[in-house]
């Protein structure tokens, strides 16, 4: 009979997947709903309770058909129906709390572990982030997530008693008639022998369907986003052309896949329905030919038990692989769990203040197997303006990220008022350290909130103060919420100048004694450019600063200037010193002021 | 929607999208007809040990059974024919309008691609929907309704007390829950917001030491999520529960009612069996329906995205009659203004004139109308008021590729295309020899790099160019428009994202190359335009100066302050009293 047949033919082809220590990630699972271990066991039971209803409901039905349709045993009859209707509400009810309890239970665990997901991200070394793709991170956040909770929520109790019906079916049915049996057995057979078959013949086309829907996203993504060159190029004619034959490519091969693959659901239909009249036909013979105990309540209790059966022996093959792939989902949930996350030294000291003396000594450094920095020697006295120049790739802000102890550097020590950097705890130095970033990152906060994160206990009085002295006070003021301005997703309602300038202020609230200014590389609107170099000098009053700088114009006056090449530093001093050197800096400034 | 369904089916296509649903109908007939054959059986070939009936009857059977498999998968090739087809199509054509729409659209590119991607797919479905579940579930249901009413009429009643009271049920349950769902799909976006903002902003958070505010944030949203999912699976939890039961109950009712109706000699236990059998099915294709309807109303929202870019036809660019391109590079603008909507115009007024053979360079704040220029001068957008002349030959009459031939365009933007160095390199002359990919190569600065790749210009590029730093994109955009030429080129802050001294090194090559040639060059720095033999001022879409680099030294302020900013020197450190605003 009809159940779910015309399922789509998305689990034709499972993926394939690979466990490293399943046992090791089921027990982990486990652990995560360890708080509703009570609940969960009652779930167990109601379990066994409404599968083996529905089991005895049907046999039952049969026998009502066979004995109690007669006129001297309506009374019995009635009776019977009563229980009969007793019983199915009761499973009706547990039914209920089985689904509501899980629900809640796996909700609840799924919660804890992103919980526990997210707050390892916080704890994780900067390292962790340049390595992995943030897509990659992101879709284990949420994807491999949401396949644990569905794992949890579905395909237990789904493949629980997807078990518990066809053994108990199984064995009602064998007692009943070992041969009706047989032929719900075949019917079954043939369905999964069935889907397997055209699941290999349609193996390539998918293949092709999925490799040519890639393609042809990819063209449609890159045609409408490079519009304006294919147009200013006159290549509309060109980039249709390739786009219509990868279309047709997709078209053809997704026929070929998909038209096989909806030949399964009428296929199996048709199985079931010739399983349907073999019973009906086998059964009558019997009957007829005395040859065995089948009655007609048989007939109908397994007419029905064909339906119950081959549904969920369909269905625990496909949980069966739903479950792998809910279980890769959480070894990869899992390896980021047990990533290394930053740890301080023990006894770190705790530092809340410093004069601002800070020199990088023989500092090396490497990323891998690729060493980045060569013995690096800068220092810096308090109030001192130190600039790196260079070109891109240098070095420049790797150096710098030593300074706030971001990453581990394989030779040399960075000194903050002589105390090595490493030993401070973190929290401590990135306070005393602040870092105008080249691309500063805004949070979809309103204005105040984004300000405020320089410090966090900062009132709304020094926010406007801080955006006053970046010179941001007078574009928020322009907006139309004003300070509540709420930005959008990578703050693209303002100006790249303008998220610059709330980067400053931000870095004015936090009052850091140390500042590391990074320099935009890409141009910024000239209209704020003014804004903004005159903020950042504002800001460098009274403080250690470096300066990554990418224009000469901007440095001249440091008092200390370092060329830095290929990760080393080439030559340091003061601008009129380094220029009558007639050294790196003097070939640099003379490429660009010529 | 239907609308665009015949839009894009045509011949076979359209053929099969009506077909199919009637092959339907005939396994939906076939598959009606089993209880009723089997309680023939039951009450007539067994109740009267008629064995000749019995294997009539099940040969009956049989054959039904093999049409349905034949007419089903027949549907189901039909189907898919139409749906596939009609997918190709309407993504072919969507592109098509995409790439012709020259004025501003209201569809941002990235949902543009949504559209032309996801919601063609959610058509495909759409069709498969319409020509197959729409027909067969509400079918397997109407038809197990009338099969039943005649198998055995005397049971009709509790049929329907079960069916109306499961209908009524159903979209109780469905009233209530969409709402909650949509509440927690917004909830899932936020968690995601937060999510995503920590990965991109880790750096901030780093620096400021945020971890524990991140944290609070997360715990915040993760909350909110898990409370707005439980309520949302919990509305939806009686689901379930209360069909078995209600089917089950309809079960034990019809057997109990059915028994005291054979007594009576009504009935007769086949129909029972059969009655039974049928309100196992029709409860199953109403299950099935509230599935088909939930897609259906997904993808009708799809339906009506794919229409919005299907409307956007309306007010292409009129094609010109000069088919060949003046042999004058001279550019003038005369009194041309321009807007994207009515209300606020970008340009305003804007009259110059560049003799050809001469550099012209633009400079002004973002948003001040730069770029607007040249989308003009490209014929981007043709709703402008005032003339623009080529050569003296007004644009609006010369053909697009005539334009497009005569003036190349280095954006900002640099966009590249997957396939390889080649390819992109050779967009505007497909032609292109060897020595003219070297030569601008080498105008770029991009020979060294290009060189490096073990296969030089054959190099793949993936897709958005990805696997080139941002400075080698700009390098290699450069060249693109340099390849062909041409007699006018632009170069549309196309430097911004290269470091300085590869800067300085592409302008002293193009100062080579195309002297006495009529070049645009557009930028935020002044080093890069300082050398034109004419500087334009751009100010809120208005031209607001003129001259050479020394002339706007003395007679524009916001000039000479952006020389002040950007090659004054020693900013940092120095005094910071001097600098006043215009």
């Amino acid at each position: 009979m009809q159940m779910n047949h015309h399922r789509p033919g998305r689990n034709l082809h499972p993926e394939k997947v690979s466990l490293n220590n399943w046992k090791q990630t089921v027990k982990r699972i486990l652990n995560y709903l360890a708080f509703a271990r009570g609940k969960l066991i009652l779930v167990f039971f109601l379990t066994i309770f409404t599968t083996m209803a529905t089991i005895v409901g049907n046999r039952v039905n049969g026998i009502v058909v066979d004995q109690f349709l007669s006129a001297n045993k309506m009374h019995t009859l009635f009776v019977i129906c009563g229980l009969m209707a007793v019983m199915y509400i009761v499973a009706s009810i547990c039914t209920y709390f089985q689904n509501a309890i899980i629900i809640k239970v796996a909700q609840r665990a799924s919660a804890a572990i992103r919980h526990d997901i997210f707050a390892q991200l916080q704890r994780l070394p900067l390292r962790y982030f340049d390595t992995h793709d943030k897509g990659d991170v992101m879709s284990r956040l949420t994807n491999d997530v949401d396949n644990i909770n569905t794992a949890m929520m579905q395909t237990f109790v789904q493949l629980f008693t997807g078990i518990i019906s066809v053994v108990g079916m199984g064995v009602a049915m064998l007692l009943l008639s070992p041969l009706l049996t047989l032929i719900v057995l075949l019917s079954s057979i043939m369905t999964y022998i069935f889907t397997r078959i055209v699941a290999k013949i349609t193996q390539k086309a998918f293949v092709t369907q999925q490799d040519a829907l890639g393609a042809l996203n990819t063209q449609i993504e890159e045609s409408v986003s490079g519009k304006q060159v294919i147009q200013l190029f006159d290549h509309e004619a060109q980039t249709m052309g390739t786009f219509n034959k990868t279309n047709e490519r997709y078209t053809k091969a997704a026929f070929r896949a998909q038209a096989f693959s909806s030949m399964i659901g009428p296929i199996n239909n048709g199985t079931n329905n010739v399983a349907y009249l073999v019973i009906t036909a086998a059964g009558a013979f019997s009957i007829l030919t005395h040859s065995s105990t089948i009655t007609v309540g048989t007939i109908f209790t397994f007419l029905i038990y064909l339906r119950n059966f081959t549904g969920p022996i369909n269905n625990i093959l496909d949980l069966l692989n739903t479950l792998q792939l809910s279980l890769a989902s959480a070894e990869r949930v899992f390896e980021v769990i047990d990533e290394k996350p930053e740890k301080d030294i023990k006894h770190a000291l705790a530092m809340t203040h410093t004069k601002g003396n800070v020199a990088f000594e023989h500092v090396d450094f490497a990323y891998g197997l690729q060493q980045i920095l060569h013995d690096v020697n800068i220092s810096a006295k308090q109030g001192q303006v130190i600039a790196l120049v260079g070109p891109t790739g240098a070095g420049k802000t790797t150096i710098m990220n030593l300074l706030t102890n971001l990453y581990p550097l394989s030779k040399g020590r960075v000194l903050l008022d002589k105390h090595d950097v490493t030993s401070i705890k973190r929290s401590n130095l990135r306070r005393l350290v602040t870092v105008v970033q080249q691309e500063p990152f805004m949070f979809s906060l309103s204005i105040k909130e984004n300000i405020r994160l320089g410090r966090m206990n900062a009132t709304d009085e020094d926010v406007r103060l801080a955006a006053k002295r970046a010179n941001a006070d007078n574009f928020i003021m322009q907006l139309r919420d004003g300070y509540d301005t709420i930005l959008s997703e990578n703050a693209h309602n303002i100006s790249q100048g303008q998220r610059q300038l709330l980067s400053i202020a931000r870095a004015f609230i936090a009052e850091a004694p140390v500042l590391v200014l990074d320099e935009a590389t890409a141009s910024i609107d000239s209209n704020t450019e003014s804004d903004v170099q005159k903020a950042m000098t504002d800001l460098m009053q009274d403080k250690t600063s470096f300066v990554i700088a990418h224009r000469l114009s901007t440095i001249r006056n440091a008092d200390q200037i370092c060329v830095i090449d290929a990760g080393r530093v080439v030559e340091c001093g003061t601008h009129d010193e380094l220029l009558q050197k007639n050294g790196a800096y003097a070939r640099l400034y003379n490429s660009q002021f010529s | 929607m239907f609308k665009i369904v015949m839009q894009h089916t045509h011949g076979l296509s359209r053929w099969c999208f009506f077909l199919a649903p009637l092959v339907m109908l005939i396994e939906v007939f076939c598959d009606l007809q089993q209880p009723t054959l089997m309680s023939d059986i039951v009450d007539h070939g067994l109740a009267k040990g008629d064995m000749q009936y019995v294997v009539h009857t099940a040969l009956l059977m049989l054959l039904f059974a093999l049409l349905g498999v034949l007419v089903g998968a027949g549907s189901g090739v039909l189907g898919n024919y139409a749906s596939l087809r009609m997918g190709a199509h309407l993504r072919s054509h969507m592109l098509t309008i995409a790439l012709n729409k020259r004025e501003a659209s209201n569809l941002a590119p990235a949902t543009l691609i949504t559209r032309i991607t996801n919601d063609v797919t959610q058509m495909q479905n759409l069709v498969m929907i319409l020509t197959r579940g729409m027909v067969r579930s509400p079918m397997l249901m109407f038809g197990g309704i009338v099969m039943s009413l005649i198998v055995c009429p005397n049971l009709a009643p509790i049929l329907l007390v079960i069916i109306s009271s499961l209908i009524i049920f159903l979209l109780f349950i469905m009233r209530r829950s969409i709402p909650l769902y949509t509440k927690m799909q917004q909830r899932v976006d936020g968690m995601n917001r937060v999510m995503r903002e920590n990965l991109q902003g880790i750096k901030t958070i780093k620096a400021f030491v945020l971890e524990k505010h991140q944290l609070t944030q997360f715990k915040q949203a993760n909350d909110k999520l898990l409370n707005s999912s439980i309520r949302a699976s919990m509305a939806t939890v009686t689901l379930s529960p209360i069909i078995q039961v209600m089917l089950n109950l309809g079960v034990v009712i019809a057997l109990a009612y059915g028994g005291q109706l054979k007594v009576n000699g009504t009935i007769l236990d086949g129909q029972i069996i059969a009655f039974v059998n049928y309100m196992i099915q029709i409860t199953n294709a109403m299950v099935m329906t509230v599935n088909i309807i939930t897609a259906f109303s997904r993808a009708i929202t799809s339906a009506t995205r794919v229409q919005a870019v299907l409307n956007e036809t309306k007010g292409e660019v009129a094609v010109g009659t000069i088919a060949n391109a003046p042999s004058g590079s001279s550019i003038e603008f005369s009194h041309v203004t321009f807007g994207y909507q009515q209300s606020r115009p970008i340009l305003n007024d804007v009259s110059f004139k560049i003799a050809e053979g001469k550099w012209l360079g633009i400079i002004g704040a973002t948003g001040s109308g730069k770029s607007a220029l040249i989308n003009l001068l490209t014929r981007s957008f043709d709703n402008y008021q005032g003339t623009i002349r080529i050569g003296g030959v007004d644009i609006k009459d010369m053909d697009l590729v005539a334009v497009h031939h005569k003036v190349t365009v280095a954006m900002q933007d640099a966009m590249l295309f997957s396939g390889t160095i080649r390819h992109n390199l050779t967009f505007g002359a497909v032609q292109a020899s060897e020595t003219q990919l070297d030569s601008a190569a080498n105008v770029a600065d991009a020979t060294e790099f290009i060189k490096k790749l073990p296969r030089k210009y054959d190099a793949i590029v993936e897709q958005n160019g990805k696997n080139f730093s941002g400075g080698q994109r700009q390098r290699l955009n450069i060249a693109r428009a340099v390849v062909p030429d041409p007699d006018i080129l632009v170069l549309d802050d196309a430097t911004s994202a290269v470091d300085q001294t590869t800067n300085a090194l592409i302008q002293k090559r193009l100062l080579e190359t195309r002297s006495g040639r009529t070049t645009i060059i557009i930028s935020q720095r002044v080093t890069n335009i300082m050398h034109c033999d004419e500087i334009l001022v751009m100010t809120d879409g208005q031209l607001t100066d003129q001259g050479t680099h020394t002339q706007l030294l003395k007679t524009s302020p916001f000039y000479a302050q952006l020389v002040e900013t950007q090659l004054g020197g020693g900013r940092y450190y120095a005094d910071e009293s001097s600098s006043s605003r215009t």
